[in-house]
């Protein structure tokens, strides 16, 4: 029936303009992160050819693109990272909303709050996407006012890296090759500076500057930890400058005032000299880890004996920050059937290859996946495995991204300008409850 | 300076026909975005979604208790106290320099406005890498005189002089070639009678040229504070407002407010205040000028 | 004698600071020569080491990657159109009220021209808000003409146009008169000839403004294939930096630099005669 619907409107576009063939295609705009890599993967055509987040998400849209059948053609325009939802938003003023766009579980509120998104329980249903298969936490990060908006993808958190010949060096590496992490903050920096005497290396390295954050979700795991949710969940208040953001917040600082860890890394610094061999530990996501391990056996870097660790429980419960990645169609009153369509058969080849997008390192975030022995048989999955039920959000509250920005520059601030962790609270309290008092 | 006074012919209909395509652009884009700025910044106005609800005046008290809006002002007057004198010193220095015949001096002349054509983001890109402290051009120089490479865009004191260079390597170009069309224009006969008079290099630059480039001086040093009051580029790409907030300008603050967190109707109420002290600052120099005129 | 010894020591005071310039000059150039270097070395090598300013090992992949990708030539024809179109409009529309503000008589003149110089003083982002929901409500986004028509009325272009043709000796306008001549005859037969030093000047500045125009595109082409150099050129950093490496990303940046550098070399001869010859004469 689609078929002769467009059939009859393809006879009607060649008998209107007397041009044939080419209008014929369905352009499904797509709109995401995880980089450019056309050099690499623009004529990989399989995703399971290849590796990486941009790397399989490229392959996954060329991959839809020579298989579907509906004559659909993803068009997809990469956005930097950092200005990602800015062009978002812009779009629904500028004119080129997109048809599938990527989007957070953090940010997903600031839009369907707002309806600017497209629910999509009835569009699910009718390509036969099974809601009933995604681990009930995604679909719950996916739902807002008991409306679904998003296809979850995947659930990620934070992780640690393990360089294993170093922490042997340091000797902690048990006798059954687990990893000794510490359980405290004391035996933290303790077991750091261990680290630094033996191996004459960093214990950790991480994204330090004032881009990425990294140290503000670790930040929000050791308040989990502690047992103190860092936003109320009805978005109204935030428990920052507190006892329990103290203890947290001091323990940050120590690790970069006892020399443990390299201020002046940025997000790819951080990630060389993990795989220099300059650091025992790397704080970063789920997301490196194909990349890393890949990296390791190539033999090409330094690092040579990659592992994972989950974050380990230093004020208690073992809680990490885990953040959802999802497919959302941004609302158009333009938008035509066809293309309605076509992005819902995207959005359905996306959820059909959610195994290709676990293999970065996410965990997936459907429970056939999970059961699957493939997943099972992916590098270090067991070590982590953990994690999926350590994985803590935020709760679903409007601007997310201005109050992490604001607490990333005033915590800081701690190391780039040696602020103490009391005024670094307080400026983030601050920083915080004035957006917090424009959330409706 | 006023385009009042001078004798002209008086034919208001063509003037005007002739004046229209300005005015009419003008107002458009000019004149009235104004306004509805202020109009839009008595709002609650979201950017997407639109949902706006008139607030009076809510917005400006807001701003008035907003420390990191005073700390972008204080950001803001900071690089544009570092760049302005500097640019505009480093301009005249490099215009006396150059100016002058010969194929060199024409190159060496090119060399530092070329610079200037160079778009931002290059620009950003380029000081980024020189500065850097982990591949930076000036790592090797450290190393060898065994100094830890500094990291000069995470140094919270070092991070806008870093900027404010990177500035001044850009933008330099355009106050050389204002300069150097002055002191093209200045009658050659003074220089002539200061030769005679045996006048030292020194008092033939105090006595003569600047005298006669004044109104240039202050133009550029006008047009520099305009143009140095709007830093964004810059400070968006090379440190984000980093670190701790030790370089983020209004500009960036009042683009943040509206793109990121949608809030127009606040980050209207930044714009203009911008305005306002930007308008503050250029009567102020103008009216120094005329003094200094009168005098 | 003492004249003498006073031009020689004239001779040799300018032959250092000669010296010292042609040093600075070379210092000042030498952050550009580094980036080419590194644009053309392996992004493997740079890895390890971003030293030196002899590209070796060598290779030319990272510009053949860069055209094989389509869109920096885009970009680039996009920054063209918009810079030269407003290039061309701030020219015929400074000139013209140029030549009203300092030739002809009519009232309100005085007012006028406070009000346009008032304009100076309203920065761009005091504007670029309202004018993106002008915009939007028009649905004129991602347009040639979103990017160009609200730099085309520029207070500073008016000012000094009326500067120049306020410097314009009257005789040369006075035969014409005789004749009967219209204003807009006169204008464009005799003012607008005499001027070509000013609106030379005029238009580098327009010129490069437009091409280093940053805020209002970044907001206002949101589509990657309405892009101009400058804004796609950021979009590229973020992304390049992640998966693809320093020499891909400085190769980027050299690329897109080199019509604008190519373009500057051939007029730089017009250009700098021109501003030094200056607003006036």
């Amino acid at each position: 029936m689609h078929h002769s619907k467009l059939l009859a409107r393809l006879a009607l576009a060649t008998a209107l303009t007397g041009v044939a063939g080419t209008a014929s295609a369905v352009e499904i705009s797509f709109f995401r992160f995880f980089g450019d890599c056309q050099t690499d993967y623009g004529t990989v055509m399989k995703a399971a050819e290849a590796n990486g987040e941009c790397g399989i998400i490229t392959a996954l849209a060329n991959q839809f693109n020579a298989e579907n059948t509906i004559g659909a053609k993803v068009v997809t325009q990469t956005v930097d990272w950092g200005a990602y939802y800015d062009q978002l938003t812009a779009t629904y003023s500028t004119g080129n909303i997109p048809d599938v766009a990527v989007m957070h579980s953090s940010v997903l509120p600031n839009f369907s709050d707002r309806d600017l998104l497209v629910p999509l329980a009835d569009g699910f249903a009718k390509v036969g996407i099974d809601t009933a298969d995604f681990v009930p936490a995604a679909l719950k990060n996916a739902t807002t006012n008991d409306t679904l908006y998003a296809l979850p993808y995947d659930l990620h958190a934070l992780l640690f890296h393990v360089n294993v010949d170093l922490m042997a060096q340091a000797g902690f590496v048990n006798e059954d090759g687990s990893i000794k992490l510490p359980t405290s903050p004391e035996e933290l920096i303790s077991m750091g500076k261990e680290f630094k005497e033996k191996t004459g290396k960093f214990y950790i390295a991480t994204e330090s500057q004032s881009s990425e954050g990294m140290m503000v979700r670790l930040w929000e795991s050791f308040m989990w930890q502690q047992g103190v949710d860092v936003l109320s969940a009805d978005g109204k208040e935030a428990s920052i400058a507190t006892p329990e953001g103290e203890k947290a917040a001091a323990l940050i600082k120590a690790i970069y005032d006892e020399g443990l860890a390299n201020t002046a890394l940025d997000y790819p610094g951080a990630e060389q000299a993990f795989l220099n061999g300059e650091a025992g530990i790397l704080i970063n996501g789920t997301w490196g880890v194909d990349n890393y391990d890949s990296q390791a056996k190539s033999g090409k870097a330094v690092l040579k004996n990659y592992a994972v660790a989950n974050v380990p429980g230093i004020f208690g419960a073992p809680k990490v920050w885990a953040d959802s990645h999802m497919w959302v169609m941004p609302k158009d009153e333009g938008r035509t059937p066809e293309e309605t369509e076509a992005a819902l058969a995207f959005i359905k080849f996306l959820n059909d290859n959610n195994f290709q997008w676990a293999r970065t390192g996410h965990l997936s975030v459907r429970q056939s996946v999970i059961a699957s022995p493939e997943f099972a048989a992916l590098p270090h999955r067991s070590d982590f495995a953990a994690t999926a039920e350590n994985a803590t959000a935020l709760p679903v509250v409007q601007n997310q991204r201005g109050i992490f920005s604001a607490m990333t520059t005033d915590l800081n601030a701690m190391w780039l300008t040696g602020t103490e962790p009391a005024d670094a609270l307080a400026a983030m309290q601050e920083s915080v409850d004035q957006i917090l008092r424009r959330n409706r | 300076m006023s385009g009042g006074g001078s004798p002209g012919r008086r034919a208001p209909g063509t003037a005007f026909l002739f004046l229209a395509p300005f005015f009419a652009i003008y107002a458009v884009f000019l004149v009235y975005p104004l306004f509805k700025g202020f109009w839009i910044s008595l709002h609650d106005w979201e950017l997407a979604g639109g949902y706006r609800e008139y607030i009076g005046f809510l917005n400006y008290q807001d701003l008035w208790t907003d420390k990191l809006f005073w700390r972008t002002i204080r950001n803001t007057l900071l690089f544009v106290a570092m760049t302005v004198p500097t640019m505009t010193l480093l301009a005249l220095m490099l215009a006396l320099a150059v100016h002058g015949t010969g194929r060199l001096k024409a190159i060496l002349r090119s060399v530092f406005f070329m610079s200037s054509v160079f778009s931002v983001t290059v620009v950003t890109l380029v000081w980024s890498m020189v500065l850097s402290a982990d591949q930076g051009l000036l790592v090797p120089l450290w190393n060898a005189l065994g100094i830890k490479p500094v990291n000069f865009l995470a140094h919270p004191l070092l991070a806008m002089p870093s900027i404010a260079l990177a500035t001044l390597w850009w933008g330099v170009g355009l106050p050389m070639a204002l300069f150097l069309a002055a002191l093209g224009q200045v009658p050659q006969e003074l220089y002539e009678a200061a030769e005679l008079d045996h006048a030292s290099r020194w008092s033939v630059l105090r006595r003569i040229t600047l005298p006669s480039i004044r109104h240039t001086l202050l133009l550029v040093v006008v047009l520099q504070i305009i143009g140095q009051f709007q830093i964004f580029g810059q400070a968006q790409l090379m440190t984000q407002g980093g670190p701790a907030n030790r370089t983020r300008t209004l500009v960036q603050y009042i683009y943040d407010t509206g793109f990121r967190d949608w809030q127009v109707g606040y980050a209207s109420a930044m714009a203009m205040a911008l305005f306002l002290l930007m308008f503050g600052f250029s009567m102020l120099q103008l009216w120094l000028g005329r003094k200094g005129d009168d005098a | 004698m003492s004249t003498a010894r006073r031009t020689g020591s004239a001779r040799t005071t300018d032959i250092i600071l000669l010296g010292l310039t042609v040093a600075f000059a070379i210092l000042w150039m030498i952050p550009v020569v580094w980036v080419v270097t590194m644009s053309l070395k392996p992004n493997v090598e740079l890895m390890r080491s971003t030293a030196g300013f002899i590209p070796w090992p060598f290779t030319i992949d990272n510009y053949f990657n860069l055209v094989k990708l389509a869109t920096v030539p885009r970009w680039l024809m996009h920054s063209f159109i918009v810079a030269v179109s407003m290039t061309a409009l701030v020219l015929i529309v400074s000139s013209l009220a140029g030549y009203a503000f300092a030739r002809l008589d009519f009232p309100f003149k005085r007012t006028l021209f406070l009000i346009m110089i008032a304009g100076l003083m309203v920065p761009e982002q005091a504007v670029f808000i309202p004018l993106f929901t002008m915009f939007a409500d028009w649905g004129m986004h991602n347009t040639h003409a979103a990017l160009v028509a609200p730099r085309v009325a520029v207070p500073i272009g008016v000012f000094l146009m009326t500067q120049f043709f306020r410097a314009v000796p009257r005789e040369l306008e006075e035969a014409a008169e005789l004749d009967h001549a219209s204003y807009f005859t006169i204008f464009w037969r005799i003012m607008l000839p005499l001027s070509v030093p000013a609106l030379t000047t005029l238009g580098l500045f327009t010129f490069i403004f437009a091409w280093n125009d940053f805020l209002w595109p970044l907001v206002s082409a949101t589509k990657a294939e309405m892009f101009t150099v400058t804004v796609g050129l950021a979009s590229i950093q973020g992304n390049f930096a992640f998966s693809e490496g320093l020499g891909s990303v400085m190769a980027s940046a050299v690329f897109a630099s080199l019509p604008i550098v190519i373009l500057f070399l051939i007029f730089q001869r017009f250009i700098v005669a021109g501003v030094a010859m200056g607003a006036g004469k």
